[in-house]
């Protein structure tokens, strides 16, 4: 007689009597699965393409100064290399990228393959699963809009070119803080705004572009061409954003893009605006939607 | 007791249905009383709910109950069947009346019951590029399972589904069956009290169906988990239900166990060794409809069954005919649908 004894370990599918999280962890988990959607993480390597080369070039500038910083003298370096607000340049640019080609793909293949109605079937509402979706989306376009002005700091700050003492490098980052969220925020919200009334992504990317490249060819026509006043330009969806960056970091140089007649708050009331007119749309076209079809 | 027409095609001139209660008391219900409440051991409840989208009326004071086990809600496409889950998933709000899902209003209960439900939509759209596994996880951890009792369950359910050997594969490459399968994984996975199935059989041949529907009833046996199952398909329901709802034009027309609903509407049949004619003939001058077919009589259609009993045992002892059975007519799914819905 033996007195081995065994013990089965998989009792295969039974009822689940334990604990639940909570809305938190339901929010978390639709925002994790969207960020790896976004990166193409876990999917075929042509979804990995623009999110991979959207931030490679975001971060190709930043290596590049610093490389430029270390070669040069510190003092030449100091004045040839450029700075924070003059990024955010290059970055607006790379917004449009993620908001036309990546928004879409996240908000839009949900409806498209049926998850958005499972997602409302569970604990999570529309408004939980639309602020988990922007969370997401935000977390995504930092990558581009902060880390690399960050890193630039940093170098600059290793190099004794960057900000000087604690209080200037803490004000630098909650500089280069804001501004990433203006752009974040802006760019986020205007994809969402435009992926909510199409499950196509290529319908919202081309909605997206064209929006941006008509209001700023319009607004610079109006005022160059046709003697419009300057504050016009704030209706062109590249330079409304990068004239209240410009405003953040103080900057009053010819390259700055500022906009004459309009002041600090008033450019602040219109990226808000704006931002409000993006929510508007989206709750309009959630409060729309059926989802047990 | 749970059984009985329900909603606006109430009748107060029709006689109450019968049931039979736990111990097999066969016991008259009266319907006039208890339509208008739910019952205490009914899984779902609505009470008069209407509901409309703009100016077509889905639902028109419909008042029924779902009891625990299988359930199958009949209805023809458009029925409303797919409105009356979304409303029981809080989706979309009734325009009066009241629900009640698993002791729950949905209304005010929102998210913390549908953290207890499970839905397998009807369309076989879900993401391709996303593994079984992965997706069913995913599922689960939003219905707040903790990581670990979310990976374990999925793989857990995928098992269960049949789908063991292929969780790792992308939902994209599988078929219609297996897609049904990832569907009904993903809604068993984080452990439910009720889940909402729509028409889970559309798509599949013959072989994958009755898979499918045995898989559904021992979900729904095996495990204690309450389904309720949309479907047109009157065998299928039939076959696994142990309830049913039938909806028509925006009402509910019968609702209950379904052995009780078919034993309840066709009368009652005697076989006899001699004198069928006499018996009849007894029946019908006591004002009852009756039919014969060789040495059988048949008696009544809509009468309480207790009463046709009794008359048809006084007609056969007052002609002293030999009986050989008698016994409630038990109609199929199809009849009781057909007569409910397009008959009376």
């Amino acid at each position: 007689m033996s007195n081995a004894s065994a013990e089965i370990f998989d009792r295969g599918y039974r009822a689940y009597e334990g604990p639940r999280t909570g809305i938190g962890t339901a929010m978390r988990s639709v925002g994790v699965s969207t960020v790896q959607r976004a990166l193409g993480l876990r999917r075929k390597f042509r979804f990995k393409i623009v999110p991979l080369l959207t931030v490679a070039v975001a971060y190709l500038p930043a290596i590049g100064f610093l490389a430029v910083a270390i070669l040069l003298p510190t003092d030449l370096a100091g004045q040839v290399v450029p700075e924070y607000a003059g990024y955010f340049g290059l970055i607006n640019i790379l917004m449009v990228l993620l908001a036309a080609f990546v928004v879409p793909e996240v908000m839009g293949s949900d409806r498209k393959t049926g998850m958005f109605g499972l997602y409302l079937a569970s604990p999570l509402t529309r408004w939980h699963y639309l602020i988990s979706k922007f969370v997401a989306i935000i977390m995504v376009m930092s990558l581009v809009t902060m880390l690399p002005v960050i890193f630039q700091m940093v170098g600059y700050s290793f190099l004794e070119i960057g900000p000087d003492g604690f209080v200037e490098i803490l004000k630098t980052l909650g500089r280069i803080i804001a501004s990433g969220f203006i752009l974040s925020i802006f760019f986020g919200l205007f994809g969402m705004a435009a992926s909510t009334f199409t499950d196509r992504q290529l319908f919202a990317s081309a909605a997206i572009v064209i929006l941006i490249v008509a209001s700023e060819a319009f607004t610079s026509t109006l005022v160059d061409q046709a003697n419009a006043p300057d504050w016009i330009r704030i209706f062109g969806l590249l330079t409304m954003p990068a004239n209240l960056i410009a405003r953040v970091f103080d900057e009053t140089g010819v390259d700055a893009v500022r906009i004459d007649g309009l002041s600090d708050l008033g450019s602040l009331g219109v990226w808000l605006g704006f931002c409000g007119a993006f929510v508007g749309l989206i709750t309009f076209g959630y409060r729309r939607l059926e989802v047990t079809k | 007791m749970g059984v009985g027409r329900a909603g606006s095609g109430w009748d107060p001139g029709k006689p109450s249905w019968v049931s039979q209660d736990c111990s097999g008391t066969v016991v008259l219900v009266n319907t006039a009383t208890t339509e208008r409440t739910s019952s205490p051991s009914a899984v779902i409840s609505a009470v008069a709910v209407s509901k409309s989208w703009g100016s077509h009326q889905v639902f028109s004071d419909v008042t029924a109950d779902v009891l625990p086990g299988v359930t199958g809600l009949l209805g023809s496409n458009g029925a409303g069947k797919t409105t009356l889950l979304g409303m029981l998933l809080a989706l979309h709000a009734p325009d009066s009346g009241t629900l009640s899902v698993l002791g729950s209003d949905p209304a005010t209960a929102g998210p913390e019951l549908r953290m207890h439900i499970g839905y397998a939509p009807e369309h076989h759209n879900l993401p391709n590029d996303v593994a079984a596994q992965d997706l069913v996880r995913h599922i689960a951890l939003v219905h707040g399972l903790p990581k670990r009792e979310a990976t374990t369950r999925s793989s857990d359910a995928l098992w269960l589904v049949g789908l063991g050997e292929e969780r790792a594969r992308p939902v994209g490459t599988m078929s219609t069956g297996q897609r049904q399968r990832v569907k009904l994984a993903q809604a068993i996975a984080h452990g439910p009290k009720l889940i909402l199935l729509d028409e889970p059989t559309d798509g599949l041949d013959p072989v994958q169906r009755d898979d499918m529907l045995a898989l559904i009833r021992r979900i729904g046996t095996e495990f204690g988990i309450h389904v309720l199952l949309s479907s047109h398909l009157l065998e299928e329901v039939e076959r696994i239900a142990d309830n049913v709802v039938i909806l028509s034009n925006g009402t509910v027309r019968a609702s209950g166990r379904i052995d009780d609903l078919r034993t309840g509407q066709g009368g009652m049949t005697a076989i006899l060794d001699s004198g069928v004619e006499h018996v009849a003939a007894s029946l019908q001058r006591s004002g009852y409809a009756v039919t014969i077919e060789r040495n059988t009589v048949r008696v009544g259609t809509n009468e309480p069954l207790e009463q046709l009993a009794d008359a048809l045992r006084d007609a056969i002892a007052e002609n002293a005919a030999p009986l050989r059975r008698m016994e409630p007519v038990k109609q199929t799914l199809e009849d009781l649908f057909l007569d409910e819905v397009y008959g009376s």
